[in-house]
This record gives C-alpha cells, structure tokens and sequence, in this order.
C-alpha cells in the first residue's frame, strides 16, 4: 500500500517533470522560433525585396482598383506591400497572344500609361525606377520602386520601333513570348513554328541588349532558351519559372537550362503557382481537364471581360476546389523547396523571386504580398546565411540589372 | 601693410583689365560673340525631325542643305534644340499616334547615336547641366494636338517620353481645338479641350499656342494654370499674317508669364512678301498643298521643294526679298511691347522659307549682335537667347508638381 502510495507519488512527480520538460522544451522551442522570428524580421526588412513578375497591372484597366488602399481580393496594394517588406515591383504589361499587330501595341501602351499614371498618383509610396542604382535610391527614401516587365514580344507588333518606346517608357524586362508562339520566337506551351529564334527574333534580343532590357525566358521554348543564350550578349533571367527536376512543366527550367542561365550570369526567379510548384497539383490538373474548363467558364461569369478579375477570381475558384478535396492543396514551403533545388543546381548567386502574385494560384501561407517575410525566415531556419538571404530577396537581380546596364552602355558606346 | 597690399593688387587688376580692353578694343562684334557663345541659345522650333527619316541626312555630318546638323549648330552657337514631332493635321487616330511615336524614337535615336555631341533634356535644369557639359541640348515638341489621337493617355505617354511641349493644332482643326487657318467649328477649345490643357499643366507639358486660331488661344489662356508660349509666332503688327500674334495677345500672352519665340519664315515676318505670296500660290496652305502632289508623304522633299520654289520665284522678280533684319524688327517690336521677358527664338529652320542672311543656323549670332548695336542689354540678350523659354520651362515644372501633389 505505501509502496503503491509510493509509486504513485513518484509517478505523480515523475509526470510534473515530464511535463515541466516538455513545457521548458517547447518554451525553448518558442523562444527560438521568436528569435528566428526577430532576425528574419530584422534582415527581411532591411533587405530590398524584389518580385520580378505581377500582373496586378490588369487591375489598373479593370477600373475600381485602388492600389492605395488595402484591398480585400488579389495579392498586391501599397498597404500589403508595406507589410510584407516588398520593396521593388514589377508590374507586368500582358495581353494574351492571341492578339498581335497594330492592337497589341495600343493595349501595351495602354497598360505602361496605366502602371505611370498609378506611380504618379501614388509618388509618395512609388517611384518609378529603370535601373539598378534607381532601385537602390527609392529604397533609401522609403520608397517602393516601381518597375515595367513586357510579358510577351508579341506586344511590339514585331516592329523594333515600338520594343524602343517601350524601353523610353521605362520597361526594363521583355519575356520573348507568353502561351502562344510569337510572330519570332516559339512557346513552350504551343507547338514550334519557328525553331525557336526567328533572325528577326535574334535582332530582337540584339536590340534589347543595347537598350539595357532585360532578356526573359519564362514561358518560352527550350530552343527558344538555347538561341538566346547564343544571342545575348548580357545575362538573362527567367522572371517566374520554377525547377522542372520537382515539378516537370514545360513552364519551368531543367536543371541543365539552369546550369547553362548560371553560367551566362543569369538569374532564376522562382514563381509562386501552384501548377509549377507542385507535381501532385499538376498531376491532378492533368487529370481533370474538365475541372480546367469548368474553372474558366465560372471566371467568364463572373468577370465577363476584365482580366484583372479573371486573374484573380481564377485563383480563388482554384481555391474552392482545393477545399472540397478535388485537387491537393499545396502549402508555401514548396516555393522554399524550389529555391533550394535551385540554389543546389545553380549556386547562391542565381537565384530570386517572380510571384506571379495576381496572375496565378498561390499556395496556402502565401496569400498575398503581406506573407513574404516567411520565405526570409524560412530560408534562415535552413542555415542560409544572412548574405546569401538578401541576395535571393533581391541582391541577385540588382547584379544582372547592372550588368544589363553595362553591356547597354558598351554596345551604345561601340556604335 | 595689409591695406598697401590690397590696393597693390587692386592697381594690378585694373591694370591688367585696361591692357584686356586696349587688347581686344571695345568692339561690339566680339563683345556679341563672346556673349553669343557663352549663352544658352535656344530654338523651339526645328522640322530637322522629318529628316531623320532620308537616307542621305546625318544630323552628325555637315550637310549642303536644309539649316540644322550638329557642326552647323556648334558654328553657330545653338546649343538646345526642340525637335518638332510634326504630321499632317489631317491624318487622325491611331495611325498619327503611332507615326508621332516613331518621330520621337527617331529624335532619341539620333540623340542616342551622338551622345558625345547632345544629351536629352526634359527640364531647364537638365538643359543648363547639359549646357554646363559643353552639350547640345535636346527636347522635343509635338506640333499638333491631332497626334494624341484624342485620348488623353496618349498624351500622358507623350510627356513620359519627354515632350516638353505641344501645339495644340497644326494647319487644321483637330478634334478639340480651332486652328487659325481653317475654319473654326469648335469655337476655340471644347470642353475635353479644355482637359488636354489642364492634363499638359499635370504633366508639366507646355502648352503651344502657334498654330491656333485666335479663340483658342484666349480659352487656353484662361484655363492653364502654368503660363503659355508660342512656339514659332512673330508679329501681326509687323507682318498681319493669322499665324502671328497681335499686340493684344501678345500682351496677354506676357501677362501671364508666356514668351512668344519668334518665327523667321519670310510670310510671317515680311508684310510685302506675305502679300506677294498670298497672289503668288494662294498662301502657305495652298502651297504645302500643291507640293503634297509632288512629294507625297515625304516631309523632307516637301521643304526642299518650297524652298526651290520660293527662291525660283524670288530670283524671278515674283516674290521679294526678305533681309534676315526683318528677325530683328519683330523682336524688338514685342520687346517694346512687353519688355525682354518675354521673347525668344523658334526659327522654324527645316520647315519654312528663311530670310536672306539667315539661311541656316550658323548666322545665329548675327541676332545676338544686332540686338547689341540696338543697346539692349547682355542681361537681356541672354533671355531673348533661351533664358525666357528656361524660366517658361521651369514655371511649367513647378505648377506640374504642385498639381501632383495635389491630388
């Protein structure tokens, strides 16, 4: 009986230890997730974060968009960029490929007025930059810097003329196509009619190259990608593409693509869509096409004509099938696995960031812009170091801006 | 011994300026030229644009004809130049958007293509540092509201490739303004006329009155905010062409802090050649309009073309000869009527018929000495030069970024 008095006594006191450990350890825990916390705060927003791929720009044309204010849908506004540290945007110019000529060019134009006029209305938060160092400078004023990328060449209405007004308007990047091939260069995601570069299409990139835009590879061929690295002169990036060795879409790079981009200088900007990051996502898109038709016939109801809200209303009604089990859901941390594939392939140095925030389906922790420092932490609780955090935020595509800027000057100046 | 040594030195400077002078003399010629070279001498108005479109013009070459190239420009001391983005006033809609679009590449291209030689500007200061770099400035002017193709984002895109100012029309009416040579229909400025200006006042766009008929010119007046200029306009007092200005406007142009640039074209600065045009081929509409025939589309041949003819039928005895003094006249009849802050240079050059002893950029300085021998200051030769249109340019800024911040 004492014995069992005994005995249960210790065991009482046994489990207060074992629970007193268990309370230190997880407070141990705590106490070093808010540590990590506090430094990833801390490094986050002391680093210039640049996302090279959004089309929030397709909001501006929709009307009833205020990028000033905290919206309730999409993933960009001034309010949730300052909350998530993002200090460099670009905002992409689209339209889809199926429109070429004269029109192309008037609703590329259209859209660049678009995102000038809302850096102007917003100059207190915005400044538009077109270089490097402008980066740097609005980010010393506390600024967001606010940039042009041309998704698709078929938006110069394959005239060198309107890819130079572009660039004077202050685009800094040109991706060579979109989902259908170019009047120059092949898709990845159409079937190939020119073999990847046309001559016209070298010209292009040639072009680019001395007028300092940035040459992108997302969203086009894999011979497209292999002429252009032949071509161009200057580094090149791919503004939102993930590792195909995870996730196998004609949208994302081998890892021989980007060993050959590193090799060049270039840059791998990993995109946050689910249907690039996950191969059980697409697996299970590939499984229903008729979920995919389903999806776009609900976007038609509900946004008839405006693309910003198809954009967006796309990723929620993705969303919705996510929820009923239909398709898997996919969580943020797939994004970090993809940034260490690449940085594993690639090294530190080439790679960064191209959301595609407001233009696809993002998984579950990355809501919005206002997410952001998770991938700073995360990245630390990996081992990476501080240095090498801030040149994936940003640091990475300031270097091939740069160097664009160099080769540019070089080429003016051997004229 | 301090003071001995400040009158000492003091002696020696004197002195040393004396010998400066006995040196040189004081003659007026070289005092115009030293002056002459050492000012931001601007012209608003050049049509050297459409040249960059023949195959035989290099902007970088000196050339046997038209006015402007850049060894003729650093001859002649002009060292900023509006580039005029110009076509046809009857060419509308999104085929004048994009036909402006490729003149303003072309201008940055060649700007591009002698970055030794010029440096872009888009404000007064860039024009000074550019000055200060031994550079020749370069702007551009859209001469005529028709090329925004009626869409007001058209123009904001026109401002954020650096047009620095816009005639609100050419020869005809466009959609939202009365020109003053074509038959008013829309009384002036209509209602979204009224907008484009107060948009060019955001933007920080001048706004061009050349061009436009008399109403328009008053209700433009009215609405902008920042003061107006115009562009390449002399004086109707002096020579009663549409295209000038009357004392009245003129003087209302100056109230508000506008500069009227004068023109050099012989039908707008001489009253007798004017009139013997006018018989000659019906006036300056009716001759573009003859030589369209010959030329086409092709603006450089259209110049050349009324160039040869004009001075074919002066050597005929059909039309007189015009001095270049005749310049001077109209600058110093608008001095007279609203002071030195208010007149500047537009030749026209590359787009209009100049007066003998003006026949391309080179003769600048003879303006800065005449001006001179007629005893207006260096103070104020160096505003008629470019310092007015500087401090128009700068006005412009400033109300572009009151109105922004405003918002």
């Amino acid at each position: 009986m004492k014995l069992g008095v005994v005995l249960r006594a210790r065991l009482r006191v046994g489990i207060c230890l074992l629970a007193g450990m268990v309370l230190a350890g997880a407070m141990v825990a705590v106490t070093r997730a808010e540590r990590n916390t506090e430094r990833a705060k801390h490094l986050h927003f002391s680093s210039i974060v640049i996302d090279t791929h959004d089309d929030t720009t397709q909001r501006f044309l929709d009307g009833g968009f205020d990028l000033g204010a905290r919206n309730a849908l999409g993933s960009i506004d001034i309010p949730r960029m300052k909350e998530g540290g993002l200090g460099a945007i670009f905002f992409s110019i689209w339209i889809p490929s199926k429109i070429t000529g004269p029109e192309a060019v008037r609703r590329g134009r259209a859209q660049i007025e678009a995102v000038l006029e809302n850096v102007r209305k917003h100059s207190n938060d915005l400044a538009l930059a077109t270089t490097a160092d402008g980066i740097r400078e609005a980010h010393r004023q506390g600024k967001i810097a606010a940039l042009i990328g041309i998704e698709g060449g078929h938006l110069i209405g394959s005239d060198l003329g309107v890819l130079r007004t572009y660039a004077a308007l202050g685009a800094r990047y040109m991706t060579l196509t979109h989902s259908g091939n170019a009047e120059w260069a092949d898709s990845s995601t159409a079937k190939p009619e020119h073999n990847g570069l046309t001559e016209f299409g070298k010209d292009v990139v040639r072009e680019m190259n001395r007028l300092g835009m940035i040459v992108d590879i997302s969203h086009v061929s894999d011979k497209t990608f292999a002429d252009v690295l032949e071509i161009s002169k200057a580094p090149v990036f791919a503004s939102h593409s993930d590792c195909r060795a995870i996730c196998d879409t004609p949208r994302n790079m081998t890892d021989d693509m980007i060993r050959a981009l590193t090799a060049k200088g270039g840059v791998i900007q990993i995109n946050y869509h689910v249907g690039f990051l996950s191969q059980e996502f697409r697996n299970a898109e590939k499984a229903h096409p008729e979920w995919d038709k389903a999806i776009a016939l609900e976007v038609q109801r509900r946004c008839r004509g405006k693309e910003g809200c198809q954009l967006i209303e796309g990723d929620r009604i993705t969303r919705e099938y996510v929820l009923r089990g239909d398709l898997p859901r996919v969580e943020w941390t797939k994004i970090i696995e993809h940034i260490d594939h690449a940085v594993k392939v690639a090294g530190i140095d080439h790679v960064g960031l191209g959301s595609d925030f407001d233009g696809a389906n993002m998984p579950f922790g990355m809501e919005d812009a206002t997410k952001l420092p998770q991938i700073t932490n995360a990245l630390l609780e990996k081992g990476y170091s501080e240095g090498d955090v801030k040149k994936i935020l940003g640091e990475n595509t300031l270097r091939l801006m740069a160097e664009v800027e160099r080769v540019s000057r070089e080429l003016n100046a051997a004229k | 011994m301090r003071q001995v040594r400040v009158s000492l030195f003091a002696c020696l400077v004197a002195v040393g300026f004396l010998i400066s002078q006995a040196a040189t003399g004081d003659d007026i010629a070289d005092r115009a030229k030293k002056l002459h070279f050492s000012s931001i001498v601007l012209d608003t108005h050049d049509d050297t644009t459409q040249r960059f479109f023949s195959k035989t013009f290099d902007i970088g070459k000196r050339n046997p004809d038209g006015h402007i190239d850049i060894p003729r420009m650093r001859e002649g001391g002009m060292n900023a130049i509006f580039f005029s983005i110009w076509i046809d006033g009857r060419i509308m809609g999104a085929p004048a958007v994009q036909k402006a679009l490729d003149q303003i590449d072309a201008v940055h291209e060649n700007v591009n293509k002698y970055s030794k030689d010029f440096a872009f500007c888009r404000t007064a200061e860039e024009v000074r540092r550019a000055h200060a770099q031994g550079k020749i400035a370069a702007l551009i002017g859209v001469e005529g509201g028709h090329m925004i193709g009626n869409d007001i984002r058209v123009l904001r895109m026109f401002g954020d490739l650096g047009v620095r100012y816009m005639t609100l029309t050419h020869f005809y009416n466009d959609e939202w303004a009365d020109s003053s040579t074509a038959k008013p229909e829309h009384n002036g400025l209509t209602d979204f006329g009224k907008d484009i200006v107060r948009e060019m006042n955001r933007q920080g766009i001048m706004v061009d009155i050349s061009h436009v008929s008399d109403k328009t010119f008053y209700d433009a007046l009215e609405v902008s905010k920042a003061p107006l200029m115009a562009s390449h306009s002399s004086c109707r007092a002096l020579c009663n062409h549409v295209r000038d200005m009357s004392d009245d406007m003129i003087k209302a142009l100056a109230a508000k802090g506008g500069v009227i640039q004068i023109n050099y074209e012989k039908s707008f600065i001489d009253q007798a050649y004017k009139d013997a045009q006018d018989k000659f081929s019906g006036g300056v509409v009716a001759m573009m309009d003859q030589l369209k025939k010959e030329c086409g589309d092709n603006e450089e041949c259209l110049n050349k073309k009324m160039t040869e003819m004009t001075d074919k039928a002066t050597a005929e005895g059909k039309l007189p000869h015009v001095s270049w003094e005749r310049i001077i006249d109209h600058i110093d009849h608008a001095v007279k009527l609203v002071g030195a802050d208010h007149v500047g240079l537009g030749s026209d050059f590359d787009g209009a018929n100049m007066p003998e002893g003006m026949d391309d950029c080179t003769h600048l300085p003879r303006i800065t000495e005449a001006l001179m021998r007629k005893g207006y200051s260096d103070d104020d030769i160096r505003k008629i030069l470019g310092g007015n249109l500087l401090r128009v340019m700068e006005q412009t800024e400033k109300v572009s970024r009151e109105m922004q911040a405003a918002r």
